[in-house]
């Protein structure tokens, strides 16, 4: 439906909020900013399954004819090498990853579910594989069985519920908030619209990631160098403390290791996050931890 | 004969007359933020996709925009009155009716509209007639009735347009059409009744098309600075018209806010130039030089 011109947003998952009008927001021990840092952990189908839609290009050289080794292949560096990279630079800064992880890796990587449960990860459910969006084409009956059986599969293979959902290259239908709260999730990271978590439609709450904090879109859709990434990580930090004074700021970013796990890339990673790190007022924090927050300390 | 569209005559900068502004400033300067609100299920009509990626809604490309309303606005309004900028918005105005936040931030500055249509997603391509004409009068109506100002000009909604829309802007009272590229100085647009010109807008000085692919913010500071050394130069002789065209869902990202600073005080440093906005420019150039430039166009036709 086309929107109508009348007060407030239009689509019916929250409500209108300019940041400027909001109550403050306070962190933990006074922090200004909460960083989340997710680590995306999916696994990129050997053979595109009959009718999935997929939005995401990346990897390999682009897309090529079935059989596309080197994109398949490039992808799976992720869970072979660069997973490990990218949770140590994290480990030795004191940051405590929240891992977006499909379904496929869930089931087929024992490995790295019990590597990340060990290390203290968040799980969070990111759908079935990285070719398989949820897109507004889907109709209620896929959709509803895509979403519970991820929550399923998920608590089978990690031990829990998970309790927060970032969607396959950010896809969703009209009906999405909705089954994902139905489907008992507690939090979604797929609106890129602010700087702080807010409510969304019966009790879902939305953290919301920074679009240009994810290396996928920066370097590998925008194209952006790593070096300027690093360094838009940083300035952006800096804004983010600076205004996180006033109101506090979240800055959610989102890695993907075959990406950013990359040798060359890796200390540029390091060297940004060493500059948040650095900083007194920062909250390295996992969603559930930041949602039970604000939740539990609602701005004032 | 003219080539088509026969809209505009040829008139090379070097022989044209000389335009001095108000108090002999060598540039008008005119900040354009395009306040926008994308639908986030919009009807597709005519030719082109507002978005392409996915089947709709596109949420990530839907709440980045969003972003830009929430958050980065008022990030980018921070800066811009740190230089007392008064801004010509380039104005979806559906914006003003779903946003009033917005609205109010903006009449209490006095800021001047440019309509960029109702929705950045509504595009005019398959207008017929009198839907554009209809257009028109609503977004002066709207205007109008929102912030108490009268409409002057039009960058088309998404930068889109029929072949009738000059005649149809100067038929409905606009004088101004900030979709043409072709100059540094305002120039007179042919239309069948009234009096329309171009007014000098960027698709280079402008953070959409350049943080869609690979350039960054410091990128966008130094050609800011380099375009605004040019055109002050040749300023001197003859006036000259610069914009900036701003997004506050790019420009108003934490990364990015810093550069915005920088170039406001690098170009207002400089003595000599107009502070100003598209509505100020077109007047004053249909007032002092749109006949001059008529008269002066005669000896290129062909």
């Amino acid at each position: 439906m086309p929107a109508e011109r009348r007060q407030g947003m239009d689509h019916p998952h929250h409500d209108w909020s300019p940041i400027s009008a909001r109550a403050k927001l306070s962190w933990p021990n006074n922090a200004r900013v909460a960083l989340c840092a997710i680590v995306t952990l999916e696994h990129t189908e050997w053979e595109l399954p009959e009718g999935s839609f997929s939005a995401d290009q990346a990897g390999g050289l682009g897309m090529r004819p079935f059989p596309d080794y080197p994109r398949f292949s490039h992808r799976e560096y992720g869970h072979r090498v660069g997973v490990f990279r990218v949770l140590n630079v994290l480990e030795k800064l004191g940051i405590k990853a929240t891992v977006a992880m499909d379904t496929q890796t869930a089931e087929h990587y024992p490995y790295l579910v019990k590597h990340c449960s060990d290390r203290g990860c968040e799980i969070m459910a990111h759908g079935v594989s990285g070719s398989q969006m949820i897109h507004g084409n889907m109709s209620v009956e896929e959709e509803t069985v895509f979403i519970r059986s991820s929550m399923d599969i998920m608590e089978k293979a990690t031990g829990r519920k998970p309790r927060g959902w970032s969607g396959t290259d950010y896809g969703e239908s009209e009906r999405t908030p909705d089954l994902l709260r139905q489907a008992g999730f507690d939090y979604l990271c797929d609106w890129v619209n602010d700087e702080q978590p807010y409510p969304m439609r019966d009790g879902l709450t939305a953290l919301p990631t920074m679009l240009e904090m994810d290396d996928l879109f920066t370097m590998s859709t925008r194209r952006v160098t790593i070096d300027r990434f690093a360094q838009s990580l940083k300035e952006g930090f800096d804004s983010m403390y600076r205004d996180g004074a006033t109101n506090g700021r979240l800055m959610t970013i989102n890695l993907h290791p075959w990406l950013i796990g990359q040798p060359f890339r890796i200390g540029h990673l390091e060297d940004a996050l060493s500059h948040v790190m650095g900083h007194d007022q920062v909250w390295a924090a996992t969603g559930s931890e930041i949602v039970d927050w604000y939740r539990n300390n609602p701005p004032s | 004969m003219s080539l088509p569209p026969h809209r505009v005559d040829y008139s090379p900068i070097i022989e044209r007359p000389p335009i001095k502004w108000p108090n002999g400033e060598h540039v008008a300067l005119w900040i354009a933020p395009n306040v926008e609100h994308y639908e986030y299920m919009p009807i597709k009509y005519g030719p082109r996709d507002p978005w392409p990626r996915t089947p709709y809604p596109d949420v990530q490309q839907y709440s980045y925009r969003d972003y830009g309303n929430r958050v980065g606005f008022w990030r980018m309004l921070e800066v811009l009155d740190q230089y007392k900028i008064r801004s010509c918005v380039s104005l979806n105005l559906a914006v003003l009716e779903h946003f009033p936040e917005i609205r109010d931030a903006m009449v209490e500055r006095d800021w001047d509209y440019m309509t960029h249509g109702i929705y950045n997603t509504r595009y005019l391509y398959a207008y017929t007639e009198a839907e554009e004409r209809e257009f028109y009068r609503d977004n002066i109506e709207t205007l109008k009735r929102q912030t108490g100002k009268q409409l002057k000009g039009m960058l088309g909604p998404a930068i889109s347009g029929t072949v009738r829309t000059p005649d149809l802007m100067a038929e409905a009272g606009l004088i101004y059409h900030t979709d043409w590229m072709h100059d540094d100085q305002p120039v007179p647009i042919n239309v069948e009744s009234g009096k329309l010109v171009s007014v000098p807008y960027s698709i280079e000085l402008n953070d959409s098309p350049l943080f869609r692919v690979n350039y960054e913010a410091d990128y966008f500071a130094e050609i800011c600075k380099r375009q605004f050394d040019v055109l002050y130069e040749e300023g001197a002789e003859s006036g000259r018209v610069m914009c900036i065209a701003l997004h506050p869902f790019l420009i108003g990202q934490p990364n990015r806010i810093k550069y915005l600073d920088d170039i406001l005080s690098y170009i207002t440093s400089h003595s000599d130039i107009w502070m100003t906005t598209a509505d100020d420019i077109a007047e004053y150039y249909i007032k002092n030089y749109y006949d001059q430039a008529v008269d002066h166009g005669e000896q290129y036709r062909v």
